[in-house]
């Protein structure tokens, strides 16, 4: 009589951590100028920037369509305002942390 | 996909619940509309759903109804025929009562999802932060 051996479970695969490669990173506003290869932190935060500007200027243009009546569905508008507003203070968020590690290495005494 | 997938996808439920929602405020609005035998009757609308690839539903399409319609006899009806039949539309409001209730209700379960959506950004934003 054989036995076979217990198989290992199969289709389990472990979670991956998510990688950041050069090209998927923060797109800018015409979603061409990716993060170079240096990816210094300035880069970044003008990349943020120009991304919640866009995000900014397609909530603005809703807003005009939803007072002059030419609004196709409310749930345009009010969705493209909540993302500008969580853009806006990720954006902010990010710009506070990097004050304050400046301000950390400029407490730094030498 | 974008950081802002759960809005995008939330936002396409409520287009397409909106649509739901158009096309049932017409078919009743439509229900005691009229028409004479000669053309067709006015035809109930509804919409076909269709999951999105990169996640969401849209609409496919729009079908219509029976154009046949129900022959009623209201001889003094303008647009009656000679022998006294107008085409009614084959619209049962109790049908479309039932599907304005599951539109709506699945319209406020979208807008409750972009509302969730909205405290997990928050809830993202909060950390580190302090």
């Amino acid at each position: 009589m054989s036995v076979s051996g217990i198989e290992a479970v199969g289709g389990f695969t472990p979670l991956a951590t998510p990688q950041l490669d050069a090209t998927s990173g923060v797109k800018g506003a015409a979603g061409s100028s990716a993060v170079d290869g240096s990816k210094e932190f300035g880069n970044l935060v003008l990349d943020g920037i120009d991304r919640l500007q866009s995000v900014q200027s397609t909530s603005d243009q809703l807003a005009v369509k939803a007072a002059t009546g030419d609004l196709d569905a409310i749930h345009h508008y009010t969705i493209a305002a909540s993302e500008a507003a969580v853009t806006t203070q990720l954006t902010v968020a990010v710009r506070n942390k990097a004050l304050e590690a400046f301000n950390e290495i400029m407490r730094m005494p030498v | 996909m974008g950081a802002f997938d759960m809005l995008r996808i939330a936002g396409s439920s409520l287009g397409f619940h909106q649509t739901w929602l158009d096309t049932l405020a017409n078919n009743i609005a439509n229900v005691n509309t009229i028409k004479p035998t000669s053309g067709s009757a006015f035809q109930a609308q509804g919409v076909i759903a269709q999951a999105q690839q990169g996640g969401g539903v849209a609409v496919a399409g729009i079908t219509q109804g029976d154009p046949t319609g129900r022959l009623e006899y209201q001889p003094d009806h303008p647009l009656a025929d000679a022998n006294g039949y107008v085409r009614a539309p084959e619209i049962d409001m109790a049908t479309q009562m039932t599907e304005l209730v599951m539109a709506q209700r699945g319209f406020q379960a979208s807008v409750q999802v972009t509302k969730d959506a909205q405290e997990t950004y928050q809830s993202a934003l909060s950390i580190g932060r302090g």
